[in-house]
């Protein structure tokens, strides 16, 4: 007996077995941004500033205790974790996000006053604080049960389609519905001209930078110095870039009728795509540069032994296996591009961003919002999809 | 001894100290001498009815510039580092995948909207874009630390374990000396990007280099947006030039203490 209890025995009785800190303590945070920040705002107008509710008021007794039940559920299942209590804290925190825009609903309910059809329904810190946490939550949840990427995508596209029903059927006051309702049309115009845009720097980038990364390979001594250019190209500000590009080009769009007819002009899209093209270029051909440089010599050296050709050699070993890296400067581009396409705005170039300037520029926070988050979903959405597909296609990863 | 060779070799081509000081002098000669530059100015834009800008002096945009800069980064590297440091702990490891995943991901959100999602809860001014700005410039220097931390080859730290080294010793005389490189380059990236960055602050009222470019646009005037985007790139390459040195500086020391 003593010689037992001289032994180290504790280590063993923990493995695998100690709580799960983290999701532990992002339930606690949760826990305290539901009890101590604003559920939801209200302003009887667009004009004046909202008053804010705690979760008490916001979704009545029933719904608060029922999102702290949730809550604490997911601490009690992170304290002893194993495989079935992690599929279960994934119902848990899948439950909380299809709940959240029934708690708007439920405030929709209780604090509206039927005299003021005008009132707007903002939502407050609680419910943003939360809805990070819970995504932090699901990255964990994912990693610890080893999903792939196309599991969580596949879930918050269903939870996406339940708030986009409950905002077109029940929301009609919720401020961003109403910010929504007001200009759909530009909206969805915007939408698909920042798409557009991103997809034409994008296109043209790569075929740019793969041609000059594959130039940079064969002339040995225009590495150095279009690195140089690429780099110095990223320290000039994107607003700087964007309004330096508006004199030169409206002085060759009137100086040359061919160019103004084509749509080259001094403010809208041409600059725009210059400008992002330029600033695109520097991740893709740093990318593409040393993807294709670092397959191994011996590979390499295998193909050829085999009696490739040159052309086989980059076409079937050399461009395979620098895919994955190659992609990963696409991903970056994309997203990079995203963000710029909004800074874009400025120069009339259209396109999400224009919401986010004009919304600050009137101190309407809910139209900075509706062009803020759609680019962030964008952008979470590409690069999902993209960090994906690299993943699909790393040789000998998934077969 | 090749590598002692190529180095002493280069520092005969262009003592690196130098270009700091090129650039830095270049960015003083810009401060000062863009107000009186008229005639030059004039050539850019010959319809306008004033080519410099003067709504504030380039100083003063200059200093708050560079300290709403500076107040991210100081915040940016020790929460970075220290964040860095704690999960790589053994007591810290449970949150490493999460923050891993996050410093990867955090670069996934544009600063526009980073920003514009600052100001509602921030409201205008010059709080907001420090905000972004220390948002968007961790990850950098988190993943950074990460990478840094974990290059260090483990049979060192055995080894400093062996010689008697307590986890606080390995971590300040082994660790960080070896990572410094890596997390220097993070810190590195990360001020050359919000250097840039931080112009974007003049759309929600903060005052800097910015307001000058937006001016420009606003009024169709390309002599503001030249004034503000040259004093903006001044700073970024006098910045950067000013890591390289400093960079150069730790490498080089640690391979002559190797050496000695």
């Amino acid at each position: 007996m003593p010689l037992l209890d001289a032994l180290p025995t504790p280590r063993l009785r923990w493995e695998g077995r100690h709580p799960n800190v983290v999701l532990i303590s992002l339930s606690l945070i949760m826990l305290v941004a539901l009890w101590t920040f604003d559920a939801v705002s209200m302003a009887p107008n667009r004009i004046v500033s909202g008053t804010g509710y705690g979760a008490l008021e916001a979704f009545g007794w029933p719904g608060a205790l029922l999102a702290t039940l949730l809550l604490c559920a997911i601490g009690l299942f992170a304290w002893e974790p194993s495989r079935r209590h992690y599929r279960a804290l994934l119902a848990a925190i899948m439950m909380l996000m299809v709940l959240m825009p029934f708690g708007l609903l439920a405030s929709h309910h209780l604090l509206l006053d039927p005299e003021l059809p005008n009132a707007r329904l903002g939502i407050g810190a609680a419910y943003w604080v939360t809805l990070f946490i819970l995504l932090l939550c699901l990255v964990e949840v994912r990693l610890r049960l080893n999903l792939t990427r196309l599991w969580p995508t596949l879930l918050l596209s269903g939870v996406a389609l339940i708030w986009w029903l409950c905002a077109a059927l029940g929301l009609d006051n919720l401020a961003l519905v109403q910010e929504f309702r007001a200009r759909d049309r530009q909206f969805l115009s915007a939408v698909a001209q920042h798409v557009k845009l991103v997809s034409i720097t994008v296109s043209v980038s790569i075929v740019l930078g793969l041609t000059l990364a594959m130039l940079m390979r064969r002339y040995a001594r225009l590495q150095k110095g279009a690195f140089a250019v690429l780099n110095f190209l990223q320290t000039i500000p994107s607003l700087a870039l964007f309004g330096l590009l508006l004199a030169p080009l409206a002085w060759l769009a009137a100086n040359v009728p061919v160019l103004g007819q084509l749509g080259v002009s001094g403010i809208g899209t041409t600059p725009a795509l210059i400008a992002l093209i330029a600033y695109s270029l520097l991740p893709i051909v740093r990318n593409t540069y040393t993807a294709l440089e670092q397959v191994s010599p011996e590979t390499l050296e295998a193909a050829k032994g085999m009696g490739m050709r040159a052309g086989q050699r980059f076409w079937q070993v050399r461009l395979p296996l620098a895919l994955p890296v190659l992609l990963e400067g696409v991903r970056i581009t994309t997203v990079q591009a995203i963000g710029l396409t909004a800074v874009a705005a400025l120069i009339g170039a259209g396109g999400l961003g224009t919401f986010i300037f004009q919304g600050l520029g009137q101190a309407a926070m809910d139209m900075v919002l509706l062009g803020a988050l759609p680019i962030l979903v964008l952008a979470l959405v590409v690069d999902a999809g993209l960090g994906a597909l690299a993943e699909a296609l790393r040789p000998g990863g998934t077969q | 001894m090749s590598n002692a060779f190529s180095v002493t070799q280069q520092r005969k081509q262009t003592p690196l100290w130098l270009w700091p000081l090129l650039w830095g002098a270049l960015l003083l000669i810009g401060v000062v001498g863009i107000p009186s530059a008229d005639s030059l100015f004039r050539w850019i834009e010959p319809d306008a009815r004033q080519v410099i800008y003067d709504r504030a002096d380039f100083h003063v945009l200059l200093a708050r510039h560079m300290s709403v800069v500076a107040i991210a980064a100081i915040v940016t590297v020790v929460v970075g580092v220290l964040a860095g440091i704690a999960v790589t702990r053994r007591w810290g490891s449970d949150f490493l995948p999460l923050v891993a995943q996050l410093a990867s991901l955090g670069q996934t959100f544009p600063p526009v909207a980073v920003l514009a999602l600052a100001v509602p809860v921030l409201g205008f001014g010059t709080v907001p874009i420090i905000v972004a700005l220390m948002l968007y410039g961790l990850l950098p220097i988190v993943r950074n630390t990460l990478a840094g931390l974990h290059g260090v080859d483990s049979d060192i730290k055995m080894a400093a374990h062996a010689m008697g080294m307590t986890p606080t010793q390995i971590l300040r005389q082994v660790e960080l000396p070896l990572a410094a490189p890596v997390i220097l380059a993070g810190v590195r990236t990360s001020v050359t990007i919000n250097i840039a960055t931080a112009a974007l602050g003049a759309t929600v009222g903060a005052s800097n280099l910015g307001d000058p470019i937006i001016a420009g646009i606003v009024n169709g005037n390309m002599a503001y947006v030249v004034q503000g985007a040259l004093i903006i790139a001044l700073l970024a390459l006098t910045i950067d030039s000013l890591f390289e040195l400093l960079h150069h500086h730790l490498r080089s020391r640690f391979s002559s203490s190797s050496a000695s």
